[in-house]
């Protein structure tokens, strides 16, 4: 049998199987809560399918090991074992042990390491069988049994980024013996020191049955501020090959980034259901018959005929239109597939914090955008680990609160008005407004903190200068602040709001789009040209008079806007286009808003409202700045989509400047 | 929250609880001037909160100290500042003391 041919069955083996982990996983921690015998069956045959499949399509280690799950998972289907904690435990850490797998699979590594064999004879050992270590699958150079050797050299600006490396060393402890040994050769003296500004680096030596993947998770969120390089450490069980060890050290500090970027590429492909699919046939097949009934008229048409003509088109039209909301369905996917890594996320968190915590899922179903969806899952991520590191108290905490035991932590997805809102919310202590306010005056923020609302307040967590070093431990515990949540919400095209109340806790809401391949837009004219301004950006449309301009000192315009005074973005200058109405009175002011921020866009006219397709300007000409894409019109001409977010950031910079 | 103090006599310096990378700047000054005695008192007693930053400077300090012949000496550690110097493998630079005394 040729390995070539299968091959190709590959990524459809390894989405499939991504499934049947997935639904594994749900089902042991339904298990967990006490469940029935068909959990039971559920699992085996999840374990049985990638079983059957990794033997098939050539990856031997990975059938071992889940051959061993299946055998335990036998025995429970069999009512000769009881589930116990300790069981669901064990299959759980089973699942991660086979998502690293598919994870090297996919990244064309070998399969079994250190931590994937030890707990293959764990899984032997609890169904009563030892096996030899014979018996065990050829190891590789990458499989150290004792440990990884860890280069680890932060970038200078890696603590003021709020990533502290004694955090960091603190998680990799927890993993196994770490012995730590600094590196002081670039300590400059004390005079020349920044005390912002990181010198040190450090040899470690991290030893436990650890798998490469658990020690990158530690340095994932600091992969670009940091030189990292991973070697296992010498061990008495690691056999090496030496043809193949050597090139496989070599490529080791390199390695984990590159199967990082393989992993994105392989997973780019979506699963469509085959009612989609048929619906999209049935539509062809609609337009097909529709334009040999137009191509009739070709050949004999006159104006008795009109009608029909008119009929004709008026059903292309109808078509066309309901072939492109199927063909963007294709991309949409249920947000499930992002909620699902929650429940085991909080139970494990809720563990290791000793909080008890109800996750609340709600709309699961609830579609979006395969490019959204992706993109969306670490700022969910990082939210839920704030509700439950810092919103949630502890039990004792909460009965002293007259609140129960268990708090409850709550995800919900809905469409509204054309948009995604995801909600998370829990019913927690809420944001300490004195303490964030503290932080604020100290930051040099704000000058004072009265006469804020509570929204003020709570927007403040959201400035990028709030979240440096000292104060993201404290709020995140990742060391990533809440800009960055914001900065990858407003990245998608969507905006993020926070609502709390002392004591019963916070709601964060994120609104996204339902995709990013079209956008509802506002045409208008400027110079000559036509620009798009996407209408989820948009305040209002107001007409000044001059006098309601004021101009400061640095030439900077502003008007009034309610109770508020917003800058005037002229965008003939910001695009240099040559507008020739240069009067207030003579255009339209847009107010947008953008990146937490409004700003008034003056431009001639306004042309209508419209969907806009949305062409990559970066792939198809270059980046860029303040604007986002371009699409073609009607008239076969390019408009520019401004990038509302993007202009604003330029002109703060402008103005700092 | 107390802040880094240098009795400029004596060169001795109290640590603050809070000892992390956005309060530095004072502990810069307050070690900066305790190299100008004979020697040198570090008070670590109080701290609550440590981090990398904080570390990294009293390691360049201790170096600069020895450069130049300034003696240093440690009046108290606290826990967390002694786990925080271990973690990183500072503990030898920073020549802490093995326990603090209850």
């Amino acid at each position: 049998m040729s390995t070539v041919s299968l091959a190709q069955f590959h990524q459809t083996f390894f989405d499939e199987s991504h499934e049947g982990l997935d639904a594994m996983e749900t089902a042991l921690l339904a298990l967990d809560g006490g469940g029935d015998k068909e959990l039971v069956h559920g699992i085996f045959r999840a374990a049985h399918s990638i079983k059957g499949g990794a033997a098939t399509f050539g990856f031997p280690d990975m059938a071992a090991f889940t051959h061993e799950a299946e055998s335990l998972l036998d025995e429970l289907r069999d009512g000769r074992r009881a589930v116990d904690a300790g069981i669901v435990e064990l299959l759980l850490r089973s699942v991660d042990c086979l998502r690293g797998m598919f994870a090297r699979a996919q990244a064309g590594q070998p399969l079994a390491d250190a931590a994937s064999e030890a707990l293959r004879h764990e899984l032997a050992a609890v169904v009563g069988r030892s096996l030899a270590p014979a018996a065990a699958p050829a190891r590789r150079s990458d499989d150290a049994s004792t440990g990884w050797a860890i280069s680890f050299r932060p970038h200078q600006g890696m603590l003021a980024g709020g990533n502290d490396a004694l955090r960091l060393l603190r998680e990799l402890g927890e993993l196994g013996e770490l012995k730590a040994e600094a590196e002081l050769d670039r300590l400059p003296g004390l005079g020349a020191l920044d005390p912002s500004e990181c010198h040190l680096g450090w040899r470690l030596e991290l030893r436990g049955d650890v798998s490469r993947a658990a020690v990158k998770g530690v340095f994932d969120w600091v992969e670009d501020e940091c030189d990292l390089t991973l070697e296992p450490l010498p061990g008495a069980e690691v056999h090496h090959a030496p043809a193949a060890a050597a090139p496989a050290a070599a490529a080791a500090p390199i390695a984990a980034k590159a199967a990082a970027r393989e992993a994105v590429a392989a997973e780019s492909s979506v699963r469509v259901g085959i009612d989609k699919i048929d619906s999209l046939i049935n539509l062809v097949g609609e337009l097909v018959i529709t334009q040999s009934m137009l191509d009739t008229f070709r050949e004999d048409f006159d104006a008795s005929r009109l009608e029909m003509l008119q009929q004709g088109l008026a059903q292309l039209a109808r078509h066309t239109r309901t072939l492109q909301e199927s063909v963007m369905g294709i991309r949409m996917l249920p947000i499930a597939s992002v909620f699902n890594r929650f429940p085991r996320m909080v139970r494990d968190l809720g563990q290791k914090l000793g909080k008890q915590v109800r996750l609340d899922l709600v709309g699961e179903q609830t579609e979006l955008d395969k490019t959204v969806l992706e993109k969306i899952g670490d700022p969910l991520v990082h939210l839920v680990r704030n509700a439950i590191d810092h919103g949630l108290e502890t039990p004792d905490r909460r009965r002293a609160a007259g609140k129960g035991d268990i708090g409850t932590l709550r995800l919900e997805a809905s469409h509204r008005n054309g948009s995604i809102v995801v909600e998370i919310s829990d019913d927690g202590a809420g944001l300490n407004r004195e303490a964030i306010v503290a932080k604020a005056l100290q930051r040099g923020l704000i000058a004072s903190g009265e006469g804020m609302t509570d929204e003020a307040v709570a927007d403040l967590i959201f400035q990028p200068g709030f979240s440096t070093a000292a104060v993201t431990t404290d709020l995140s515990g990742r060391g990533v602040g809440m800009d960055v949540v914001r900065r990858n919400v407003v990245d998608l095209g969507g905006s993020i709001q926070i609502r709390s109340v002392a004591g019963q806790g916070s709601v964060f809401t994120i609104t996204l789009p339902l995709t990013l391949a079209i956008i509802d837009g506002l045409t208008a004219m400027v110079g000559g040209e036509h620009y798009i301004v996407p209408l989820a950006s948009i305040v209002e449309t107001v007409q000044l008079r001059g006098e309601q301009l004021r101009t400061v000192t640095g030439g900077g315009e502003l008007f009034h806007f309610r109770d508020s005074w917003l800058p005037v973005l002229r965008l003939q200058d910001a695009f240099a286009c040559g507008g020739t109405r240069r009067a207030i009175e003579q255009g339209l002011v847009v107010v947008v808003e953008g990146d937490g921020a409004r700003v008034g866009l003056f431009v001639d006219e306004l042309v209508g409202q419209q969907q806009a397709v949305v062409k990559s300007l970066e792939a198809n000409y270059r980046r860029v700045i303040g604007i986002s894409g371009a699409t073609i019109l009607a008239d076969g001409s390019v408009a520019l989509i401004v990038d509302v977010a993007g202009l604003s950031r330029q002109m703060t910079r402008r103005r700092a400047a | 929250m107390g802040k880094a103090k240098t009795d400029k006599a004596d060169g001795r310096v109290a640590l603050p609880a809070d000892c992390r990378i956005a309060d530095l700047a004072t502990v810069k000054a307050a070690l900066e001037a305790a190299l100008s005695a004979p020697a040198a008192v570090l008070d670590g007693g109080m701290v609550e909160r440590v981090d990398t930053a904080a570390l990294q400077l009293l390691a360049v300090f201790r170096r600069e100290a020895a450069a130049r012949g300034v003696a240093v000496e440690w009046r108290g550690a606290s826990d967390v500042l002694r786990d925080g110097a271990a973690r990183l493998g500072l503990t030898q630079t920073l020549e802490l003391p093995a326990a603090t005394p209850a």
